[in-house]
């Protein structure tokens, strides 16, 4: 590298053609930023929504349907995509730029714009190279049948819907809303999937006759229409293929023991050297890394069941192929499960039962999900600046001090907690979510971890900005 | 042995750092739960009806939208 060359120029070309929302000019009241943040998420919600224009069929086996709950998207409609987009190209800008490969220095503002803008230019090309590689790919019926005309229609939909996400995300992210879109509707998609478990009164028919698939209107169907009670609840409790009162339950109990390990935290006392010996406190959370062991966790299975699946359906005799993961339909859902191989054994037991009929499966799924969440955990916090030697660094930047050690101790002090609070709060966070799967919650148990973390992180973005309100007024 | 020693050591010492770290946290008081409780289920439980009654509004009228097509 020439001096002063840097990678991050070459996007300097691309900045005048991105659609970019401006930062905001003014303080802006909190009641407009709910506003704002309200508007985005019907914007987001309704896209979910549309139908996309000249598809020919979804019928077939959806090969990302184990990815949909993370990533926000709905089979058939204008948000296919979902975030893939954005969480995509946020990833990996993080995993470069926190790794060394693109050198960026956030003190300059025009590095921290370049960056911004290679992001986004990233996420539009991957919503291009994603919307062509689901034509391509026979998503929507055969090419051949869809026509040219049609493919490049679908391909500009989606385009246009990735365009959509990005801009939202930056319009909240920009200081117009409260948090980041991208949890936003993470979290949305999931309380919706799991409300309409709870109350849908869409009706599907299993081999009992037609059922309605929302849990709590199944129960009160049921106890109104059988005359026998008995019967009728142990049915709306136990019922197989379909959401069932037991799910419900376990969902509840999910989210409160969620709830319950968010308040731990090891609270470590700093103090200003300037302002007076202004005290205040530096909390270290049980779950450090928040809720970003499971995403990585869930992107990695997500892939490697897309994967698997690709190859199974084109080479099924090849040995290393079958070894993967072999795959079946369902019989009910009309998706692909996998049977055997690396796919199976990562896949969670469907129920207790399950896991004592084939205790080798739930023994090595067991210990995936820990490990495999316990080491994303302890990465992630190098790649994405939160380790110990970057909080010291933060703290001394402003002026923080830990009473009764000496500054370069610093590092060392926080070393005894971040790296193991990273790692068992990953853990601990694998560990709920397999026992979510084991007990049936609706929404799988990634999706309420993410929800749980994510609205919990909501309400402390709000209490802060209340309290900058108020306390604006109150200057 | 060296080799079961070299994976069981390791896991010792993390048990015992998790072990350490839990009993030094801070841990929520029954109202402190309680209170984050009912504030996250109602969070919870707005974002998941506004997505339900945005999906249940949709539904006929994606049934016209692509019944005309």
């Amino acid at each position: 590298m020439g001096g002063g060359f840097r990678v991050l120029h070459l996007v300097r070309p691309f900045l005048a053609f991105l659609p970019e929302v401006q930062s905001a000019d003014r303080k802006i009241p909190f009641r407009e930023k709910v506003i704002y943040t309200v508007i985005s998420l019907f914007i987001f919600l309704v896209c979910s929504q549309l139908p996309l224009y000249g598809i020919h069929s979804t019928t077939g086996a959806d090969p990302f349907y184990w990815m949909r709950v993370i990533l926000a998207s709905n089979r058939g409609t204008v948000m296919e995509l979902g975030i893939t987009p954005i969480v995509t190209s946020g990833l990996v800008m993080q995993l470069l730029a926190g790794s060394k490969i693109i050198e960026v220095d956030n003190n300059v503002r025009e590095d921290r714009a370049l960056l911004n803008g290679a992001q986004k230019l990233l996420g539009i090309l991957i919503a291009i190279g994603e919307a062509v590689a689901y034509v391509l790919s026979g998503m929507y019926g055969p090419v051949g049948q869809l026509g040219v005309g049609n493919a490049i229609l679908i391909i500009l939909q989606l385009f246009f819907a990735g365009i959509i996400v990005i801009c939202l995300d930056e319009l909240l992210q920009k200081g117009y809303g409260l948090g980041s879109g991208i949890s936003l509707f993470i979290a949305t998609n999931i309380c919706e999937s799991i409300i309409w478990k709870a109350f849908s009164p869409t009706t599907i028919n299993t081999g009992r006759g037609a059922e309605f698939e929302g849990a709590v209107i199944a129960l009160f169907h049921m106890l109104i229409t059988k005359s026998n009670k008995v019967a009728a609840l142990r049915q709306a409790f136990y019922r197989q293929n379909l959401p069932n009162v037991t799910n419900l339950l376990a969902t509840v109990l999910i989210f409160l023991i969620v709830i319950y390990f968010q308040g731990f935290r090891v609270v470590l006392p700093v103090r200003s050297k300037s302002a007076r010996g202004q005290q205040g406190s530096y909390p270290i959370k049980l779950f450090y890394t928040s809720n970003m062991p499971i995403i990585l966790q869930s992107a990695l299975v997500s892939n490697l069941y897309f994967i698997s699946q690709l190859l199974y359906r084109k080479f099924s005799g090849n040995f290393f192929v079958n070894l993967l993961g072999q795959w079946k339909e369902s019989e009910y859902s009309g998706q692909s499960i996998p049977v055997s191989g690396l796919a199976y054994l990562i896949t969670a037991p469907a129920s207790f039962a399950d896991m004592a009929a084939h205790p080798f499966h739930a023994l090595f799924y067991i210990v995936f999900m820990l490990t495999a969440c316990a080491l994303f955990s302890k990465t992630w916090i190098e790649v994405s600046g939160s380790s110990a030697r970057d909080v010291a660094k933060q703290l001394k930047e402003q002026q923080m001090v830990m009473p009764g050690h000496r500054e370069s101790n610093l590092q060392k002090e926080l070393n005894r907690y971040i790296p193991t609070a990273a790692a068992f709060g990953g853990v601990c966070i694998g560990a709920l979510t397999v026992l979510a799967d084991f007990m049936g919650a609706i929404g799988s148990g990634t999706g309420i971890l993410l929800a749980v973390t994510i609205i919990y992180q909501y309400f402390e973005t709000f209490e802060k900005e209340k309290a900058s309100e108020l306390g604006f007024f109150g200057f | 042995m060296d080799a079961i020693d070299s994976v069981v050591d390791p896991l010792r010492d993390f048990a015992k750092d998790s072990i350490r770290l839990v009993k030094r946290c801070h841990k929520p008081d029954r109202k402190e739960f309680t209170k984050v409780a009912v504030r996250t289920a109602i969070g919870f439980v707005v974002m998941g009806f506004v997505g339900f009654f945005v999906k249940l509004i949709f539904i006929p009228i994606n049934n016209i939208i692509v019944g005309a097509t």
